[in-house]
């Protein structure tokens, strides 16, 4: 019975060390860099839509700008997943992880849904979704620390 | 306005956005065009900082440094921002890190982009098709380092 357990604590152990690298963070300033070249993008991706918008950028690229943001959002969440406190993030990202990552889900379901409508109805209906779609203000003033920007 | 050296500036761009989705409903997509010469160099400086975040998301999960999971996301935006690039150095407006080179050499430097647009694609279906093992031996194609050699001012 003993012989058991200590095997099976030995298949536990080694099962999650081979599942470690699957995950793919080598380290934690992999995880933060890799999170803010998300952000950032999605920052840059934001910055030219409203340049658009507002009749200061190329209006052909409306909806290649849609469908950055959104491909961007889908991957977000994930990045924030592994606890790595660092960067502008604050910890009431992992404090408060079931509020931040419900925000995360809707900004990629919303973003998402604003690309579809570009697609399929044009980027004038897609416009009109742009402010639900891209709530970063409401979250940024939350779970992001402006000092360390 | 997003001010040179402070494309970043959220106090004034997500403001900016807000009211400007209201105001683009009436627009219906009229013209190409930018406002002024700033919004030029706003508008190409935002999209070469995109792709470089994107070159270096796909570099560190080539190097397995993240989640490989997100390889063809992360490779498709890259291939769809770099397809919008000549439009962001098509209006002659010096400034920001671009040499006038740019212009002058225009033939060079749009034939250097439509290769970056290939490049990229490449990538993208490769990131699609065969993950990360397909991706990382294409990376090297995506060099930015020899175009910002002829065509960035540097940074000192």
């Amino acid at each position: 019975m003993i012989r058991a357990s200590k095997a099976a604590a030995v298949g536990i152990i080694l099962g999650v060390t081979m599942l470690l690298p699957m995950v793919g963070h080598t380290d934690d300033k992999d995880v933060v860099d890799y999170r803010q070249h998300i952000m950032k993008s999605l920052e840059h991706q934001t910055a030219v839509l409203g340049q658009i918008l507002s009749g200061a950028g190329p209006a052909e690229n409306t909806l290649a700008h849609m469908e950055t943001l959104a491909l961007t959002a889908s991957v977000a969440l994930k990045s924030f997943e592994a606890k790595v406190p660092g960067g502008a993030a604050k910890p009431e990202v992992w404090k408060d992880w079931a509020d931040f990552s419900k925000r995360m889900k809707e900004f990629a379901e919303k973003s998402a849904e604003m690309a579809k409508v570009g697609r399929e109805q044009g980027v004038d209906q897609a416009a009109m979704l742009v402010i639900e779609a891209l709530p970063c203000k409401g979250c940024h003033d939350v779970y992001r620390d402006e000092k360390k920007i | 306005m997003f001010s040179e050296g402070n494309v970043l500036n959220r106090t004034t761009a997500l403001p900016r956005l807000a009211w400007a989705g209201i105001a683009f409903v009436g627009t219906l997509l009229p013209i190409s065009s930018f406002a002024d010469d700033q919004d030029v160099r706003d508008y190409r400086s935002h999209i070469m900082k995109t792709m470089g975040e994107q070159f270096a998301a796909l570099n560190q999960i080539s190097k397995g440094k993240v989640p490989a999971a997100d390889v063809a996301t992360q490779a498709e935006v890259l291939r769809i921002t770099a397809g919008v690039a000549k439009v962001a150095f098509t209006p002659k407006v010096l400034g920001g890190e671009a040499k006038p080179e740019v212009w002058d050499k225009w033939d060079d430097f749009s034939k250097r982009l439509d290769e970056l647009v290939a490049a990229a694609t490449d990538v993208s279906k490769a990131a699609k098709q065969g993950g990360v093992a397909a991706v990382t031996p294409k990376l090297s194609s995506l060099s930015c380092k020899g175009c910002h050699d002829v065509y960035r001012v540097q940074k000192k």
